[in-house]
């Protein structure tokens, strides 16, 4: 059984959000934890909107219940009018306050979402560096070693095996700093590249972005169809 | 004062959720307006908390001394939002106002009265404790960014100066406001012992879509004025404990360690510390040459960095209770720990197996006021 806290049989939104499950037995199959808690949040927040809608029934009723006294010659109709427009006013005070609250959470969730992006981009964009930079080196010296190797097995002029090893050496070296430079000037000239892509995409997707920014209606409810910005 | 009428009474209007919070901020706003400015412009946040406060208050209602030290504390904390004791009248106007309406037929003349008793004492111990305090502390300390370095993309450490002196534990925090997001208030550690010219060193971390860490890692400069609120907090160092210590830090936990190391190394006769210091990447141990420093010429003073990702580190690699673990023996130590709460949790689990008492194991307990993100 489900443990619900609580005194009273009536279910409240706050016990459903406070409900544990014991585990399936090892072996037996269970509902996924996930989607019974998602269904969990839905369960207490219909509950909430069904509280909700009956205290604003009864609102009504009391309403109309003072109307009908009101009508029947009291002088405290004003009163209670009064009160009704003050409650009104909560209710429009408390929408406006709602979606101030909605623009606010999307705004957030859209800059984690953006702060996200940028983070799994810059990790991706430096292991790829350091694999590029340790395939520049690797390849460099593969060469080299070659040209090393050669200038070791060519015959010379003039005898001593020190020139020759001090030859070997250099050739090693030339080659190097050769490959390598290549390989930096490539890879820098693609970055420059990278670059100047970046800075036309920039131009274009802001001159866009200008150009769709929505006018503000002056009296218009916020449209809550409208989809959070993205991308 | 029947409380089991007001428990039974608040069941039922806190069933209608997040719509009894709005109704009362609303119903205050309109009636106060000046109100208004004490709050954020998301006060999504703010409604969850009021509930929350509300439910502790009521559950708690029979228990006096629990019920008198939260409200004490909740009095005190108030004074930085800018709470004052004239506001008390217009909130449990408010509040009365709101039980009645979401109460419906059940507001009786008995009940409203029971509901109106039990406010003038909530909000008579809670003012008590403000008005005590406002004897001996400012209601926030006002403060001046001296120097503001990023020393990874996502990590900057900032030096401020109050303008008040500001007396505090090492290992405590401080809530932090600055003008950027106003009414946003977040608790940072300070990460130095108190100092002779007042100033204070804070680490920040930038949280993605976090609403007050973007703007203090990359938006404080020289001269950005901060408010801080009272030091709280209770990882501060055991007194009078002969034990030697160990310190774990993840990411800018290393924050209340590095205080309490400084404190540490005013001692004459210090116990041996070993400090481990993890992250992620190297990069990610942004205050590496700075403990350097503090352990130049501190022979009492061991720092164990530890990277968890990456497998080219030259030093320790893994995650920090493994590093931890395999490093010594730490069941005679006072262990502290800090950091994102799930790598806290694991390394306190992981110090209790290796048979480290716990009240030797210190952790910062943040209670209700858990800094969100």
């Amino acid at each position: 059984m489900p443990v619900i806290t609580g005194t009273e049989n009536r279910l409240t939104p706050d016990a459903v959000q406070a409900v544990t499950f014991p585990s399936a037995r090892l072996g037996r199959r269970g509902f996924d934890e996930e989607h019974v808690r998602a269904f969990c949040g839905q369960v207490e927040r219909e509950l909430v909107r069904l509280f909700n809608e009956r205290t604003s029934l009864a609102d009504e009723v009391q309403r109309l219940r003072r109307r009908v006294l009101g009508l029947s010659g009291d002088d405290g109709a004003n009163g209670y009018q009064q009160d009704d427009a003050h409650v009104q006013a909560v209710r429009i005070l408390s929408n406006a306050q709602k979606t101030a609250d909605r623009y606010v959470a999307d705004a957030q969730e859209y800059s984690r979402q953006l702060a996200q992006d940028a983070r799994r981009r810059r990790d991706e964009i430096l292991a790829e560096a350091k694999s590029h930079a340790a395939m520049m080196l690797e390849d460099s010296h593969g060469e080299a070693s070659r040209a090393a190797e050669a200038a070791l097995a060519a015959p010379v002029s003039e005898p001593g095996g020190d020139r020759r090893e001090l030859e070997a050496e250099l050739a090693y070296l030339r080659t190097f700093s050769d490959v390598y430079r290549t390989h930096l000037h490539a890879y820098l000239d693609a970055l420059l590249r990278n670059v100047e892509e970046w800075e036309r995409a920039e131009k274009t997707s802001l001159a866009a972005a200008r150009a769709s920014l929505p006018r503000i209606p002056h009296s218009a409810p916020p449209d809550p169809q409208s989809p959070p910005p993205t991308g | 004062m029947d409380t089991a009428r007001l428990k039974e009474s608040f069941k039922r209007v806190a069933m209608h959720g997040d719509e009894v919070a709005l109704f009362f901020y609303s119903d205050l706003f309109l009636r106060h307006p000046e109100t208004r400015d004490l709050f954020p412009v998301s006060m999504a946040a703010q409604r969850d908390r009021l509930l929350q406060a509300l439910a502790t208050i009521v559950a708690d209602v029979e228990n006096t001394g629990r019920f008198t030290a939260f409200l004490q504390a909740l009095g005190r904390d108030h004074r930085k939002f800018g709470t004052l004791a004239g506001h008390y009248e217009p909130v449990g106007a408010s509040l009365l106002a709101t039980l009645a309406h979401f109460s419906g037929p059940d507001w009786t003349p008995e009940l409203a009265a029971d509901w109106q008793t039990a406010y003038s004492l909530v909000a008579k111990i809670m003012s008590d404790a403000a008005a005590e305090d406002e004897r001996v502390n400012p209601a926030f300390w006002e403060a001046t960014v001296l120097s503001h370095e990023m020393r990874t993309f996502d990590t900057a450490v900032f030096r401020v100066v109050t303008l008040d002196p500001l007396s505090y534990q090492p290992g405590q925090s401080v809530a932090i406001e600055c003008d950027l997001r106003p009414r946003i208030w977040r608790f940072y550690s300070m990460a130095n012992a108190p100092r002779e010219d007042g100033t204070m060193e804070f680490h920040v971390r930038m949280i993605d879509g976090g609403a007050l860490s973007p703007a203090l890692a990359r938006g404080l400069a020289p001269g950005s004025r901060l408010r801080l609120g009272p030091p709280v907090g209770a990882l501060t160092l055991a007194p009078g404990s002969a034990r030697n210590v160990l310190l774990v830090a993840a990411s800018t936990g290393l924050a209340p360690l590095k205080a309490i190391a400084g404190q540490i190394a005013e001692f004459t006769d210090p116990p041996q510390v070993h400090l481990f210091v993890g992250a992620d990447h190297a990069e990610g141990l942004y205050d590496l040459p700075d403990l350097e420093k503090l352990s130049a010429d501190a022979p009492w003073l061991t720092i164990t960095p530890c990277v968890s990702a990456d497998p080219d580190y030259p030093g320790e690699r893994g995650m920090l209770p493994d590093v931890v673990a395999r490093s010594g023996s730490w069941a005679d130590h006072d262990a502290y720990l800090a950091g994102p709460t799930p790598v806290v949790e694991a390394m306190a689990d992981r110090l209790a197996s290796l048979g480290v008492a716990p009240g030797q194991i210190h952790v910062e307990d943040f209670g209700w006021s858990e800094p969100c993100p």
